[in-house]
Parts: structure tokens; sequence; C-alpha cells
């Protein structure tokens, strides 16, 4: 009788034991703003479709509900991936009324490119080739020079990802030297530990090696707000500066999305 | 009690399969020896130094500590839950299928105190196969590959979400700590196939059952579609084991599976016990 009266109490204090420390559900994001007054609002955002559409870049149907998504956070800088081109871009402009300045990166081997948006009237873009591929850097604030990069890594190849990090990372150490640089977009680095398997793999190591290295000079200010695409990946990043900065409101906006896109912008406050 | 116990152990030191399990460990610690270290050889030096170049271009990184940690993890998830069930799921139906256990519930002792005693013993083989497997290769690191610091990176192994470091002393620590997770955590398979062990007449078929239950667990919760699942599985809350290798221990987290698979581990032993005293033992 004794052993069962045992094993009944232990099962009941387990019990108790998983309740009391059963964590309580982390918020996925971090919803106070910085009341800085020089707060910088970056927004990154892969307005492309999933794979189960025969054009899987960003459809112009959506551009309407993109812009309204723009105007309501009002970020002072935008990084997007996977836009058809500049005509593209130039209908978002519009609908933007004016209130943002704009370009695409150059054509690289793909059929999509990817734009910044800056709300700075004498913001300049630069192109910056990574590869076979090119991303785009928006450069703003004059009087303390800021730089986005908008940045989007192979989607199906983990070595190719590492190649175009440290093509990305070597133009980007480059220009940190006289500007603060953030680098934001669609990385599809698949690291979330939950994941996969604990076997060891030469993608994963691939992908482990690309963020280990931006994190050698960069800060994953988007980490805190989860999942950035549908089956719960996180693969959508802003990397920013390593030094101390307060990190304000970062969210992912997961009522964004429309049609069927398989992104939602992540958005990141921080303040000087 | 006492006696049970003295005679359980006696009885799991004179089986074979005892040594054999331990046997079995060596040959993987060789195996992954072999891995590792021509995998670090050829990734670390002359034509491939580009595959590592940032961070685990150094040698440092392929030292014993994470020899110890590669393998622990890698046979942590297949290799000891099958010696834990073997040794588990023969304690009653070995005696069922030999026919002795008909004359050990003859004496005067309580059903319930011979599978408490049988549980003991199976979980001291439990501890005793994950410590010895870690010492082994905290010494074969030490010896063939060298000390040094376990570096962590995001993505291999999936223990941490950003880059992250234990100096040597504290990761020895880590891995005393992993002796005692690992083996609380093993102790759900033990309890599994004590039940087995009770509800079939086979210790093959006992131990075969709580594999399968494992592996089918184990392998739907890395499948996608039962992503939603996974939460339910033993096999999901076993894995708080390894939250010891983290840079920063989220204790409240490893506390709460700890106490999920206490949890299982009672409530199987107590099932065990129910179904056992019920039993009509007819060989």
């Amino acid at each position: 009788m004794w052993v069962k009266l045992i094993l009944l109490v232990l099962f009941c204090l387990m019990v108790a034991g998983a309740v009391h420390f059963a964590k309580p559900r982390e918020s996925e994001e971090r919803t106070s703003s910085s009341n800085s007054s020089d707060v910088l609002r970056l927004l990154t955002w892969n307005i492309g479709y999933a794979e189960l559409e025969d054009d899987t870049r960003a459809h112009d149907k959506d551009l309407p509900a993109i812009a309204e998504v723009i105007r309501r956070e009002n970020p002072d800088a935008v990084a997007l991936q996977e836009l058809t081109g500049k005509a593209q871009l130039n209908a978002l402009l519009k609908l933007l009324n004016g209130a943002y300045r704009g370009a695409v990166a150059q054509q690289g081997r793909g059929d999509r490119f990817e734009a910044v948006l800056v709300k700075d009237t004498g913001a300049t873009f630069t192109t910056v080739p990574v590869g076979d591929r090119y991303a785009l850097a928006g450069s703003f604030r004059s009087s303390s020079e800021i730089v986005l990069v908008s940045a989007h890594a192979d989607a199906f190849n983990a070595s190719r990802r590492r190649t175009y990090t440290e093509a990305l990372m070597d133009w980007a150490q480059a220009r940190a030297q006289s500007a603060t640089v953030f680098i934001a977009g669609d990385f599809n680095f698949e690291l979330k530990a939950a994941n996969e398997t604990n076997l060891y793999t030469d993608n994963l190591k691939h992908d482990s090696e690309s963020y280990s290295h931006i994190m050698r000079s960069f800060r994953d200010l988007g980490r805190a707000a989860g999942d950035t695409a549908i089956n719960d990946r996180r693969i959508d990043y802003i990397f920013g500066p390593t030094q101390p900065r307060n990190i304000g409101r970062v969210t992912v906006l997961r009522d964004a999305a429309v049609g069927r896109m398989d992104h939602w912008p992540l958005m990141v406050e921080v303040s000087f | 009690m006492f006696t049970l116990l003295k005679l359980e152990l006696e009885k799991l030191f004179r089986a074979r399969s005892f040594y054999l399990s331990f046997i079995v460990l060596v040959g993987f610690v060789v195996l992954m020896l072999w891995g590792f270290y021509t995998y670090a050889a050829r990734k670390t030096g002359g034509e491939a130094v580009e595959q590592f170049k940032y961070t685990y271009e150094s040698k440092q990184y392929f030292n014993g500590l994470t020899f110890a940690l590669y393998s622990l993890l890698f046979s942590f998830t297949l290799l000891l839950p099958i010696f834990v069930s073997m040794s588990a799921g023969s304690q009653i139906a070995g005696e069922t299928r030999s026919g002795t256990l008909r004359m050990i519930c003859t004496r005067p002792i309580s059903r319930a105190s011979l599978v408490l005693s049988k549980f003991i013993v199976t979980a001291l083989h439990a501890g005793l196969l994950l410590t010895f497997f870690i010492g082994l290769n905290l010494i074969v690191g030490l010896i063939f590959v060298g000390w040094g610091n376990l570096e962590l990176y995001p993505g291999p192994l999936n223990l941490v979400d950003a880059p992250g470091k234990i100096m040597r002393d504290d990761a020895l620590m880590r891995f005393g700590y992993a002796a005692l997770s690992g083996t609380w955590a093993l102790l759900v398979i033990a309890a599994l196939a004590l039940l087995c062990s009770v509800v079939f007449e086979s210790p093959v078929q006992a131990t075969v059952m709580t594999i399968a239950a494992y592996l089918t667990l184990y392998i739907v919760g890395r499948v996608e579609f039962f992503e939603h699942l996974r939460p339910y599985f033993f096999t999901t809350d076993m894995e708080f084991w390894r939250d010891v290798f983290k840079p920063d221990i989220p204790w409240a987290n490893l506390w709460h599976y700890a106490c999920v698979c206490g949890a299982y581990t009672a409530g199987l032993l107590l099932a065990t016990v129910l179904i056992f005293e019920r039993k009509d033992i007819v060989t």
C-alpha cells in the first residue's frame, strides 16, 4: 500500500511542480514604445507569395494593402523584397502619396528585386553587388548618416546563402566605418532551435556560419518578435549596430499579409 | 525492500546484457571519434579552410568538450533509450519468460515492492550507463582531441539562438548536470518499458513495444504535419535535459519539464503497480 501511496504523492508533487514552473506565455513582442526623442523605425517585408503560386513575386493588387501598412506603421525606412521591378515600386510610392523616396536594386540572376523606401527627401540609394545578386542600400539623415540595406538571400541553398552573407558583410563592415548600418531582409536562415532534428548537417552548419558571422559585427534586433513567415519560420531579420542602443517596439505584424503572402513585416524601433 | 534490491542488483550485474550495453557504448564512442576526428581535420585544415571561415574555423572549436557534447546528443536520442528499454522491458517479462515470476510472487513480499525494486535497479542502470558514457567521452575527448571551451552556435545541435560560449570548467560542470537530467529523462522510458514488461509476457515484446512507442512519437514529433501535437508527446518533454548545455540555463523551464517527466514516470509506475497487482500469474 505504501508504495502506491508514495507513487501517488510523487505523481501529484510532479504535476504541481510542472504547473508551478510553467513559464508564462512569452510575449512575442515588445510593445513598449521608446520615449526617446530620436527614434528610428525600420520595417522589412518580403511581399512575395508562397511557392503555391505561378508567380511568387509581389502582386500589384496587393500594393494598396502594403501601402496602408506602411502608412499606419509610419517607419522611417522600409526594406522590401521580391518586387517585380521599378514600375511596381513607383506604383507603391504613388500610393504612399510621395511621403517616401525609393529605389529598386539592379537586376541580378533572378527575376525579383529588393527595394528600399526612405521617408527623407535627401535619401540616396546605392546598389550593393553580392555575388550574382544585388542588394540595395538607402542612406538618409545626412547629419548622422544611417544606411538601411535591403537583402534577400537564396531560399533553396544554404551554401549560396553563406556566400551571399559573406559578400554582404564585407560591404556592410566597410560602410559601417562612416555610417550607422542596418541590414534588413529575408535571409532564409533555418536556425530555429525547435524546428529541426538535432543531427549535424552541412546546411545547418552553413546557416549557422552565416548568422554567426553577421552576429560578430551586428545585433539581431528582431529576435524577440518571433516567427516572420508561415510554418513557424523566423527568416526575416533586421540587424543593427552592436553598440548599446535602446531597442523599443519589436513586432511582427501578423495581420498585415494579404493574398498568398508567406511573410509578415518585421518592425523594429531603435532609439539613439 | 533492501533484500529485494540486493537480489535485483545481483541479477543486474550477472546479466550479460548489462555489460553488452557498455561495450556497445564504447563502440559508439570509437565511431564518433573517427567521424569527428576526420571531419574536423578535413574541415579545419588544408583545402577546406573556407568551409569554416568564421565560426568553426578555429581548431579549438573541435575540442574534447565539443566532441563529448556531439557524441552525447547524438546517442541520447536513439542509443541510450534502446538499452534502457531492454533493461526495464526484461525486468518482469523476463521473470515470466523464465518461469520464476510465480515463485517470486509466492514469497512474502508485496508486488508493489517488487515493481519498485526492479524500477530502482533499472534507474541505477540508466544512471550508470549515462555517467559512464559521459565520462568515457570526456576522457577520450581529452586524450585524443584536446581541451578547450565549449563554443555553441545556432543551428547544429539546436541548443542556442545566438552564438555563445561556456568556459571549460563550467562546461565540465554542465556535463555533470547532464548526467542527472539525462538520467531523469530516461526514467520515463524505463517506466514505460516496465509497464510493457507487466502487460506483455515476453521481454522482447515489451522492449520492442517500448521502442516502437518512443520512436513513433519521436519521429511523428519531427514531422511538421503534427507540430501541434508535438507538445503533448513525452519525447518532447524528455528533451529538457539538453538545457543544461545552454550558456544561461533556463532553470524554470528545466524544472518544469523535469516535473512533467517525473509525473510521467510516477504515473506510469503507479499504473504498472495497479496492473501487476491484479494480474493473474499463470507461468
